[in-house]
């Protein structure tokens, strides 16, 4: 394999990580209770904001500020769908997808109005040399931010993994998912999950935020194209698969980098929506989505 | 053991039940038949609070419990096999049967209701590695009852256990009811193939849009004429 292939491999790979996150948090979301949340990155961003203002402005340890950062969120999450969504859960889906949207809206306003215009910075949150890794005669430098990103990726992925395979929530988790009004029968509370499922989600969004701010910025829009490649990697990979999340954003990520760097700079995110608009014409239920599967 | 009193429900405008009583005693299987949109399944899903009730009372072992959550409803011990069976398609087998012991912490416990299912059904214990969605009609509906028994439940309610299926297996999931009886567990079947559900039944109701037209024990209705006529078929 030529150097120069391997490296947008790898840069690929640190893009995708934080594609599948987003993706990871999203599908959980929309597994669980059937919505898709558009203010998903918002909401992420407005942690970011929080973490920045603890940071920042009142001097806390950085790792306090991303806690507390990232503790905002979950609660977000968790009361966004408590007394946001649930109230309408009757009525359908679309009315809930309004309510998202409206929080997309409402996020993007107080975020202008209590910061103001200017960009924020958030550091990273390791510091240190890069690594430096030599490919023949050429070399690539990952930052150590690249590695954590990876790692915190990967951590987060197998936890989540081992978390909805082997405790009871998680057992509710895929219940639910799977059936909803039988869930009930089994006597688990569903309010419950459901929230579980919002503060784990929201909570992934502000982890993201905070892994991307000190290349994004902190600012309103910062995980604009976060919140679209990570949708566009739910959908590559089935939406409804937990592993399709992560498999379509480290795809997405890697053919991003390769678009970029044959084809066009300008072109990658366009050349790389094309590239799943084909395989989704090809294989419509995404790479490891299951056909027959429709919520009930 | 379970009652029902003057209960009332609605959808919407369309009144589903017009203030039925039934009484559900221990160690019995009670029938409810009657035609399609009788009000046979609605009548249960008000006794799991699936849906609120409008009028009346429902009480078992003579507490009130039409106010409570669904899931409160399974601690209780009333434990809804429900219509169409809704089993989780993409768990295993097995993971569908600890899905049904949710309710219950104690490991051993779980352990032996899982022995007694796999001894009720052994199909099911060749099965447990398989998705539950990857099974035939028959060993569905024996997975929707065990995973219903898994629960430890005072009273079973099952929606439909025949529908759908060959008369073969009708018979032996019937005749599973039966054991089931004989083991304490007291049973609120709704069915609508009548001939086989009278057979067991100790007792029986059966629904006219939304109301009780006649009760009566199992056998007694086997011979009434009007049932005949209208749902044994001659």
């Amino acid at each position: 394999m030529s150097a120069v292939l391997l490296q947008q491999i790898i840069l690929g790979l640190r893009e995708g990580s934080l594609f599948a996150l987003v993706a990871l948090g999203l599908v959980i979301v929309h597994k669980t209770t059937g919505v898709v949340n558009f203010a998903y990155g918002h909401m992420g961003m407005f942690a970011a904001y929080i973490t920045f203002t603890f940071y920042t402005l009142l001097g806390l340890n950085l790792y306090l500020a991303v806690a507390i950062g990232i503790t905002f969120a979950v609660f977000l999450g968790i009361l966004t769908e408590k007394f946001l969504l649930r109230p309408i859960r009757h009525l359908s889906h679309s009315a809930m997808l309004i309510i998202t949207l409206g929080m997309l809206m409402i996020l993007e306003g107080m975020a202008l109005l209590i910061w103001k215009q200017d960009f924020k910075q958030l550091p990273n949150l390791i510091t240190g040399i890069p690594y430096r890794i030599n490919l023949g005669n050429s070399f690539l430098i990952i930052t150590r931010q690249d590695v954590l990103i990876f790692v915190v990726t990967t951590a987060i992925v197998f936890g989540t993994f081992f978390y909805l395979k082997y405790t009871k929530l998680g057992l509710a988790v895929r219940m639910v998912s799977q059936n909803e009004e039988a869930s009930h029968l089994m006597g688990v509370k569903v309010g419950r999950v459901y929230g579980f499922a919002w503060g784990l989600g929201t909570g992934l969004s502000a982890l993201a935020a905070i892994l991307a701010a000190p290349k994004e910025q902190v600012q309103p829009n910062m995980m604009l194209n976060l919140q679209v490649q990570g949708l566009t990697a739910a959908v590559l990979g089935g939406f409804d698969s937990l592993p399709g999340a992560i498999v379509g954003g480290i795809l997405l990520g890697i053919i991003e980098q390769l678009v970029a760097k044959y084809i066009s700079v300008e072109l990658k995110t366009a050349l790389a929506l094309m590239v799943i608009i084909i395989l989704l014409l090809v294989k419509p239920e995404g790479l490891l989505g299951k056909s027959s599967k429709r919520r009930v | 053991m379970l009652e029902l009193k003057g209960v009332k429900l609605k959808y919407g405008y369309v009144e589903a039940l017009k203030g039925i009583d039934m009484h559900v005693k221990e160690h019995q299987i009670t029938a409810l038949l009657g035609a399609n949109g009788a009000g046979k399944s609605t009548t249960l899903r008000a006794v799991s609070c699936l849906n609120r009730i409008e009028k009346g009372e429902i009480t078992f072992l003579d507490q009130i419990v039409h106010r409570l959550q669904p899931s409160e409803i399974v601690h209780k011990g009333i434990v809804h096999c429900p219509e169409g069976r809704k089993l989780f398609p993409f768990l295993t087998v097995q993971e569908n049967l600890l899905a049904g012991a949710y309710t219950l912490k104690d490991r051993n416990q779980i352990r032996s209701l899982q022995e007694n299912v796999f001894t009720l059904f052994p199909i099911l214990k060749d099965r447990r590695k398989q998705m539950a969605g990857t099974l035939s009609g028959g060993e569905q509906q024996m997975l929707a009852i065990g995973r219903a028994l898994m629960a430890a439940p005072k009273i079973l309610m099952l929606d439909e256990p025949s529908l759908g299926l060959a008369p073969k297996i009708v018979e032996q999931i019937f005749d599973t009811l039966v054991t089931l009886r004989e083991e304490g567990t007291t049973i609120f079947l709704v069915e609508q193939n009548a001939n086989a559900a009278l057979h067991i039944a100790d007792y029986a109701y059966i629904l006219e849009v939304g109301k009780v037209v006649l009760e009566g024990e199992g056998n007694a209705l086997l011979k009434n004429e009007n049932v005949k006529k209208k749902y044994l078929g001659g």
